[in-house]
């Protein structure tokens, strides 16, 4: 430490960030690699699979149905007001749907998961090597990887689509009540509009976004509670992680999957 | 925590059913009638976008929906059936236009009220009619003028299209 002149202490601070920064990146990494490693040859724990199908997919259904509902309402309203400034009011059933299936559906749904499931796997891993049960697990050779992470990866990869297609639905829903109680929209006029407009694509496309969000969150909330420490304190640190860097992973990956998508 | 797991259960149950109950409804919707009312025909020649569904009004208030839109295959042209409200009986004589609610918008049905003191009875025909206006059709017709202008307008494929959206014009 001494020998570094003091001119070039700064850039030795920023030289040791971007090594940390290289470091997290590289252990997230190796970490999914192991998690998805971890599902491709047997023991598979079904129990585990089944419980978190359960807790993150289907427990999750009225946090992510109650914001696409709101959503897709203020969204065909916002969209009314903007098309009436040029004479097109009438195309709103169109944009609500793209708009929903291709971007709100299944952002909104991941950023709901990465408060209530990330936070939750971070939390309880996190206590789980507060305790040091996770070192009691490998004494008894049970491969944590394929006990804890695994499950957690596959289960929220899977259930991601379908509560994003939940909350499809239940946007455009939103939006169809908004435009038929208060903007005078005829209901039927309005579905034949969005199934006439929207196109396979549109949906699929924001499904394969929603599962790979699915992904960042499980991940998230498993590399932050398995690699906490310091009891307590550590579990809280680790769910704030765990939130906050799913959240900014999830937003990346939405631009990037969409340009991709788009540009294809 | 079993009794908060079965409210969670029973809320998520609400959610889906939420979805596929619009799912369902969205699946079936259009062949479905108001089934209080009358049920009158117009034939037009061109309907356009027009959906069942739509709006059918006199004077901008709504008095029906369009129930079916199907073709007659001798006369080709498409019958549109109307499901009226009973409290709106209207006159034999009147005119169904399909109209449009903005350049990109939806089309609906307008009727104008004729002056006969017959009404129109269910199951009847509107006689006069107007059918939705090809709005780019026309734009294209000015864009390029049907009439073979020869070298001086310019345009190279203007002589080949034109042909086309003569026949366009008289179709």
């Amino acid at each position: 430490m001494s020998e570094v002149p003091l001119a070039l202490q700064p850039l030795r601070s920023v030289g040791k960030s971007v090594l940390d920064m290289l470091r997290t990146a590289g252990q997230v990494t190796l970490f999914g690699v192991r998690g998805v490693g971890a599902l491709l040859s047997p023991p598979w724990f079904f129990g585990q699979l089944g419980r978190q199908l359960m807790g993150v997919g289907y427990f999750s259904l009225p946090v992510v149905g109650l914001t696409a509902v709101f959503t897709g309402a203020a969204l065909a309203l916002n969209i009314y007001t903007g098309g009436g400034r040029f004479n097109a009011e009438q195309i709103m059933p169109q944009i609500v749907a793209l708009g929903i299936t291709r971007e709100l559906g299944p952002v909104l749904a991941a950023l709901m998961l990465a408060g209530r499931v990330s936070a939750a796997m971070a939390a309880e891993i996190g206590a789980m090597r507060a305790t040091e049960q996770i070192d009691a697990m490998k004494t008894l050779s049970t491969d944590p990887f394929r006990y804890l992470v695994a499950p957690r990866l596959l289960a929220t990869v899977i259930v991601m689509p379908l509560l994003t297609l939940a909350a499809d639905i239940i946007g455009i829903a939103g939006g169809w009540v908004v435009a038929t109680k208060t903007l005078d929209f005829n209901g039927a006029v309005y579905v034949k509009n969005t199934w006439d407009f929207l196109q396979g694509w549109d949906v699929v496309s924001g499904l394969i976004k929603a599962a790979v969000f699915g992904f960042i969150i499980a991940l998230m909330g498993c590399y932050h509670g398995y690699n906490s420490s310091g009891g307590a304190r550590g579990v809280g640190r680790a769910t704030t992680h765990a939130v906050v860097s799913a959240a900014i992973l999830i937003f990346a990956a939405d631009y990037l999957l969409t340009s991709a998508f788009t540009h294809r | 925590m079993a009794k908060e797991q079965w409210a969670e259960t029973a809320v998520g149950a609400v959610v889906i059913a939420a979805a596929v109950g619009f799912l369902a409804y969205s699946l079936t919707v259009g062949g479905k009638t108001g089934g209080h009312g009358y049920e009158v025909k117009a034939r037009f020649g061109q309907v356009g976008s027009l959906a069942p569904g739509a709006v059918v009004s006199v004077a901008g208030v709504k008095v029906g929906t369009v129930s079916s839109i199907t073709l007659d295959p001798k006369t080709y042209l498409a019958v549109v059936k109307l499901d009226l409200d009973a409290k709106t009986p209207l006159p034999a004589d009147s005119v169904a236009k399909i109209t449009s609610d903005g350049l990109l918008g939806g089309q609906h049905v307008t009727i104008e009220p004729g002056g006969s003191t017959d009404n129109l009875k269910p199951g009847s025909d509107i006689q006069n009619t107007q059918g939705a206006v090809d709005l780019f059709g026309l734009v294209g017709q000015f864009l390029r003028p049907p009439a073979p202008a020869g070298g001086a307008s310019g345009s190279a494929p203007a002589p080949a299209v034109a042909p086309d959206a003569k026949a366009g014009a008289g179709a």
